[in-house]
């Protein structure tokens, strides 16, 4: 049995964390058009805001996880 | 050695502080802009005029985005204009005239009897409400002068009186107000006849007055003041019903109100002040508007502005307190009527036009030729009010993809995006129909609305701090 032992690192790329902001920035706009949509009475509006919030939200939940297994 | 308790910042670090920065100053871009644009005015004009701090994408230009041919422009009397008025006999012949208003008032007592949603009595009570203000050319002339006071007329710069004008009107009520002085060529855009059948007349007198025949304008009355005064979105939305309607009438009847203050505040001044002597009259309200730099002819053939779409009426008055004056604006609004059309898919009685592009050629008689324009049946448009509708329509304001509130950061995108990018105006015309912008609701629903004063989004002012 050897003794010696590697430790992988592996650093992300400075794109990777560029592509985390966006993807804060687009769950920030779209969480604000969801929730002024509802005071503006866009019923309609509201809802598609919301759906896409959560499928970005879910989204980035899932490549999080997937990446982090990997 | 490394001196204790420095901070050593990694390129990961670096990258991730880059990363959040970047994130930051993407979300400072959006909020700031739209943060301004619904704040309440706290701070001062920033402007010596108090012209409003507008969007970026509102660009100032020299021409407007409708096309004049000044040489081809007369003075319009007015008369053939109030088609959707007493003019329509002319149009349409008094037997239809007869035929409408019968049919009209049969539609209305069955309506209310049935309960028709937007028809019930309720609807035409609050209708019979706006009992309406009185109008007058010369003004109440009640307010004291400085003469009364023993004083010398107020005087200041230009710039300093069109600041006080905007600050007085949009006290009295007023959305936005723009200036011009009246030369040759926008003369023109003073009624040659008024409704009432009297005739304006331009005079070296230094004093206006009024007879049997005529309205006499001081040549010195040469300034301007073209204001909007904001309808309510989400009235106007429960049209063509009796309800629906009522945002149009309150903001005549507050124009109304806005005008008898304003002449007052300026004979309180020491200067006169002409205004309307009944609803549109002393000349074509859209055209100064345009010219004002208030917004742009679309393809309404009414005004869309910038901040309220077309959801306001516009207004005229002149003075002799000189004042500074505006140019006409381009925030991408004719051009993206051009692709858009969903005013004139929306028309019940088809009255609004598919063309591509706007005409040198007019409709009829009620339209002023001379300016390149989207021009309206509007006789077809009055029958529909009054054998069908009850009441003056409104659904092309309604459905305007411009008719937006100011809440969600998204409008200001899609404004910014429909004045910069053309290319884009079908796409936005699109996701407007997709997520349900300008679908009408029901007017019973309109009794249970907690809305602010008049009903407008009074935080949806131009930002002028």
């Amino acid at each position: 049995m050897s003794d010696n032992y590697t430790v992988k690192l592996k650093r992300r790329p400075w794109y990777a964390w560029l592509l985390w902001a966006v993807w804060l920035f687009l769950l920030i706009f779209i969480a604000q058009n969801a929730i002024t949509s509802g005071q503006e009475l866009e019923g309609r509006a509201a809802m598609i805001f919301w759906i896409s919030f959560a499928v970005l939200f879910i989204a980035g939940l899932v490549v999080a996880i997937v990446r982090r297994n990997e | 050695m490394e001196k204790e308790g420095r901070m050593k910042l990694s390129r990961r670090d670096f990258l991730r502080l880059a990363g959040v920065s970047a994130a930051g100053a993407a979300t400072a871009t959006v909020v700031r802009p739209t943060l301004a644009a619904s704040k309440f005015h706290g701070g001062e004009f920033t402007d010596a005029a108090g012209r409003p701090n507008r969007p970026w994408w509102v660009r100032v230009v020299d021409e407007p985005t409708t096309e004049i041919d000044w040489d081809r422009m007369v003075r319009y009397d007015e008369r053939n204009g109030t088609v959707r008025g007493p003019g329509i006999t002319k149009y349409a012949g008094e037997e239809a005239v007869a035929r409408m208003g019968e049919l009209n008032k049969k539609n209305e007592l069955e309506r209310i009897l049935a309960n028709v949603d937007g028809y019930t009595l309720k609807d035409y009570a609050l209708q019979s409400a706006h009992a309406g203000h009185a109008r007058s050319y010369l003004g109440p002339q009640e307010a004291k002068t400085p003469e009364d006071r023993g004083v010398p007329k107020w005087s200041g710069s230009p710039e300093e009186a069109a600041r006080i004008i905007r600050a007085a009107m949009r006290h009295f009520g007023a959305a936005t107000v723009g200036f011009i002085e009246l030369d040759e060529r926008t003369r023109k855009l003073i009624y040659d006849v008024d409704p009432d059948g009297k005739k304006l007349i331009f005079t070296d007198e230094k004093e206006a007055y009024e007879t049997e025949d005529a309205r006499y304008i001081p040549n010195d009355c040469k300034y301007v003041i073209a204001y909007t005064v904001q309808m309510s979105q989400e009235t106007m939305r429960r049209c063509p019903t009796v309800t629906g309607s009522q945002t149009t009438s309150l903001a005549y009847s507050r124009g109304e109100i806005i005008q008898a203050s304003t002449q007052e505040f300026l004979r309180g001044l020491g200067y006169q002040c002409l205004g309307e002597s009944s609803t549109n009259a002393l000349g074509i309200a859209p055209a100064f508007g345009v010219m004002a730099g208030l917004g742009e002819l679309s393809r309404l053939n009414r005004v869309i502005t910038p901040e309220f779409g077309p959801m306001v009426r516009v207004f005229k008055l002149l003075t002799d307190l000189p004042v500074a004056t505006d140019k006409p604006i381009d925030a991408g609004i004719m051009e993206f009527c051009k692709r858009c059309k969903k005013c004139a898919e929306a028309c019940p009685s088809e009255s609004l036009s598919f063309e591509d592009e706007p005409t040198w050629e007019t409709r009829g008689g009620w339209n002023n030729p001379g300016h390149k324009a989207y021009f309206e049946d509007a006789v077809s448009c009055y029958t529909y009010w009054r054998e069908q509708a009850g009441t003056n329509c409104g659904i092309c304001f309604a459905v305007c993809t411009f008719s937006k509130k100011d809440k969600a950061w998204i409008h200001e995108w899609v404004k910014a995006g429909a004045s910069t990018a053309p290319a884009l105006d079908g796409f936005f015309r699109t996701m407007d129909d997709a997520f349900g912008y300008g679908t009408q609701a029901t007017s019973e629903s309109w009794w249970s609305l907690d809305l602010p004063e008049y009903g407008i989004d009074s935080c949806q002012p131009v930002e002028e701090a």
